[in-house]
């Protein structure tokens, strides 16, 4: 009897094991507080390897610094972010602190998703961040994230050595779509191709808002998200400077890595590329004699006026979920970690070859000692003649963006004539105003 | 039970009792047999009814109280009808990923299963050695992950990739495959031909060992060919295979993901967006509306699957199949 019970007991105990493991659940990441020292876990999206070892670095020190807070840092690939997360929202298990990208903060606001730092931090830690950006971070007088950098969407790269061959200046750069594309055709001869730019929907969506400023002053939606505003004529030009591109075979018709990775001017594939700031970083890392034979210059502009915006200025925060158990907690490890000692973030855009912009007043000061700070042509040049002109990036939905991306696309590679890929924008960004209610949900600063 | 039992004879009759009474009482252990026999099928069955209500009933039946809600993580969801199955039936993306899915099935299923039907039959005349040999080597793309694949063919059709050096010979090209909407979903289809081969050869084989010689020594004898043996023999008698490969095939192929995903993430201008690839894209916004989006999107996706299954099952009209 004791046996058969036992072996009932030991079968029950298999079920139960076999369904939690064939389940997936488990404890979770953690308690909140263990011991006297309360958990909060911190996800990071997966970016450049230094950053990676720049996170790791700090998060340790935070946790050895004292013994209250204990940070559980996960490093999460970017093409499975949003899957990770959402699952991890739905189960109830969404991490405390996360990298948040300025364009989402916005829906993330409305979604109830995030909570307002100002109640965690002190208030001279926001009056620190410099005016132009704090602006990105703030809606309705709060702060929903706190930002870690900013780096424009959008720089021109070549490569000296092609460029005087090819009998041009390097020293004058193109300064008109134009000129663009007649640099473009004298550069491409055999394997190496004049030019790279984005060439795929998803890629072209968001590298290009600050072109789509530069031909029309305006992205494709009404400033108060009520209608769609792609079929603006000025929108043609920008279509055909892809358009003949592509057709004219200016750049790779295959590209192997999408548009954020330089890697393909890094090997001499290309003569020219557009191109995000943070290739900088990736060149002086891994292609250090391109780096010496290049030059940077704003991306030429529709007409040629040099004060029209070529780039938006992307960048990173970290945000509090609004769910945090442990609210104060996470936000004393993103106060220690991006709003204290302005030394860890000086250490951070030293780590990335000052290819990032900071954004607050103290890192600048802390950085005003370091000649390679201040020294780096490429900086000055992107900081004077791009950022200074630069556009904040927009914090509608991606599927705005994804229709204007796909319009673009379409003209590309000839499925529909540019008035017809515009028309179809137009018809799809209305669409999504309609089924996901925007109208009048822009955000105001 | 055991009370009535010892009384019983071998024949199941009863000592003792009026034949009335005897026949009713020969009935009950007969029922309890069959009752007996009943419960040790319900527990066989029980494990996978138990497994099925958990992963896929349970979850089906509440994926679908879902789609009436607009989901939200934070905010607590706001139940919305059938709003969202509107939004999918009115959105063209949708309608046109269900096309691309058939387009594709339709190019890998037939031309995968005409391969595999030349394949088994040239393997069947083997000897048994060349036979094993022939067989592990088509079975070896059905262990290959469709990850590699993927990347070992988006290598094959670069610029400079081994398929327009081919055609660089013929004075042609070179093709940008994956980037050329009309090329590029039949540049995804060829792995996706190439990785089904294996099990799809392998299973005709078994049907085409299971017809008799007879059949085909017969068919020689009144002077038929190849193509003659193959149409009046091996085709009606291997229909029921047939009819098993086309439907999983068609159904597999019309889910694909990992392919598109990999070598073109649905694009040139969404030409590569198989359903999957749709739902799978539509859950990458993070919004409520992309969350209850793709779920719904992903429940039609289940209802349209199964009328085509049911279509392609009416139209070969299986019921009426001869079995060799």
């Amino acid at each position: 009897m004791h046996k058969r019970r036992n072996k009932a007991v030991a079968f029950a105990a298999a079920v139960v094991s076999t369904a939690l493991v064939l389940t997936g659940c488990s404890a979770g990441g953690g308690t909140p507080t263990d011991g006297g020292t309360t958990n909060v876990t911190f996800w990071q999206q997966k970016f450049e390897d230094y950053q990676g070892v720049w996170f790791k670095k700090y998060v340790d020190e935070f946790n050895k610094s004292q013994d209250k807070v204990h940070v559980d840092y996960q490093v999460i690939p970017a093409d499975t972010w949003t899957q990770k997360l959402q699952a991890a929202q739905a189960a109830g298990k969404q991490p405390d602190i996360a990298t948040t990208s300025y364009g989402n903060i916005a829906a993330g606001v409305v979604n109830g998703q995030f909570s307002a730092l100002d109640d965690y931090m002190p208030a001279e830690s926001f009056s620190d961040i410099k005016d132009n950006v704090s602006s990105f971070v703030t809606i309705d007088g709060k702060h929903y994230a706190y930002p870690m950098l900013v780096e424009p969407s959008t720089v021109l790269y070549y490569n000296t050595d092609l460029v005087s061959a090819a009998g041009l200046d390097p020293n004058s750069p193109p300064t008109t779509w134009d000129e663009l594309i007649d640099w473009s055709t004298k550069l491409t001869s055999g394997d190496v191709k004049g030019m790279t730019i984005a060439s795929v929907a998803p890629d072209i969506a968001w590298s290009s808002w600050g072109l789509q400023y530069n031909a029309c002053g305006h992205l494709p939606i009404s400033d108060d998200w009520s209608k769609a505003d792609a079929t603006d004529p000025c929108y043609d030009k920008l279509l055909d400077l892809y358009k003949s591109l592509y057709q004219g075979g200016l750049i790779p018709q295959q590209p192997k890595v999408g548009y954020a990775d330089g890697s393909p001017y890094g090997a001499g594939e290309v003569a020219m590329m557009a191109g995000g700031s943070w290739v900088i970083g990736q060149l002086k890392a891994d292609y250090p004699d391109m780096y010496a034979k290049t030059q940077v210059a704003a991306f030429p502009s529709i007409d040629g006026d040099p004060t029209k915006p070529t780039a938006t200025l992307g960048g990173w925060t970290l945000t509090l979920d609004s769910k945090s158990k442990n609210p104060q907690a996470a936000a004393d490890f993103i106060q220690y970690l991006l709003a204290g000692d302005p030394a860890i973030m000086a250490d951070f855009f030293k780590a990335a070859g000052y290819s990032k912009y900071t954004v607050r007043t103290s890192v600048d000061e802390a950085l005003a000692d370091d000649p390679d700070a201040s020294a780096d042509p490429f900086m000055q040049t992107i900081s004077e003649k791009v950022v200074a002109y630069g556009k904040q990036e927009p914090g509608y939905p991606f599927d705005v963006a994804l229709a204007f991306g796909t319009a673009v696309e379409s003209a590309m590679k000839g499925t529909d004539t540019v008035e017809g890929s515009l028309t179809t924008a137009d018809a799809a960004i209305n669409d999504v105003i309609t089924k996901q209610g925007l109208a009048g949900t822009a955000p105001q600063n | 039970m055991s009370a009535v039992a010892p009384t019983e004879t071998i024949t199941g009759q009863v000592a003792g009792v009026t034949p009335g009474l005897k026949r009713r009482r020969a009935g009950v252990p007969r029922a309890a047999k069959h009752l007996r026999s009943n419960r040790t099928a319900y527990l066989m069955i029980a494990p996978m009814v138990i497994l099925l209500s958990i992963f896929v009933v349970w979850p089906l039946i509440y994926a679908i109280y879902l789609s009436f809600f607009k989901i939200s993580f934070y905010k607590g969801s706001e139940f919305v009808g059938l709003q969202y199955y509107m939004f999918v039936l009115q959105d063209p993306k949708f309608w046109n990923s269900l096309l691309i899915g058939i387009e594709f099935a339709a190019m890998v299923v037939p031309i995968g299963m005409v391969i595999s039907l030349l394949l088994a039959s040239f393997i069947k005349v083997l000897s048994k050695r060349l036979a094993s040999f022939m067989k592990v080597t088509v079975y070896v793309p059905a262990v290959i992950s469709t990850v590699v694949a993927s990347v070992l063919f988006v290598f094959m059709y670069q610029d400079q990739g081994v398929v327009n050096w081919f055609l660089s010979l013929l004075n042609a090209g070179p093709v940008a495959w994956l980037n050329n909407p009309g090329t590029a979903l039949p540049a995804i289809a060829v792995p996706a031909i190439w990785l089904g081969l294996g099990i799809t050869t392998l299973i005709m084989l078994a049907g085409l060992l299971d017809i008799p010689n007879s059949y085909y020594e017969s068919a020689e004898l009144d002077g038929a060919g190849f193509f003659k043996r193959t149409f009046y023999i091996t085709i009606p008698l291997l229909k029921n295979i047939l009819l098993y490969l086309f439907v999983t095939g068609f159904t597999a192929a019309i889910q694909m993901l990992d392919l598109p995903l990999i070598m073109t993430n649905g694009g040139p201008v969404n030409a590569t967006t198989t359903p999957n690839l749709f739902i799978f894209n539509s859950f990458r916004a993070a919004t409520p509306y992309a969350t209850s989006f793709s779920l719904t999107t992903a429940l039609l996706l289940f209802v349209a699957l199964g009328l085509i299954s049911v279509l392609v099952f009416r139209l070969i009209n299986s019921d009426k199949a001869v079995d060799g």
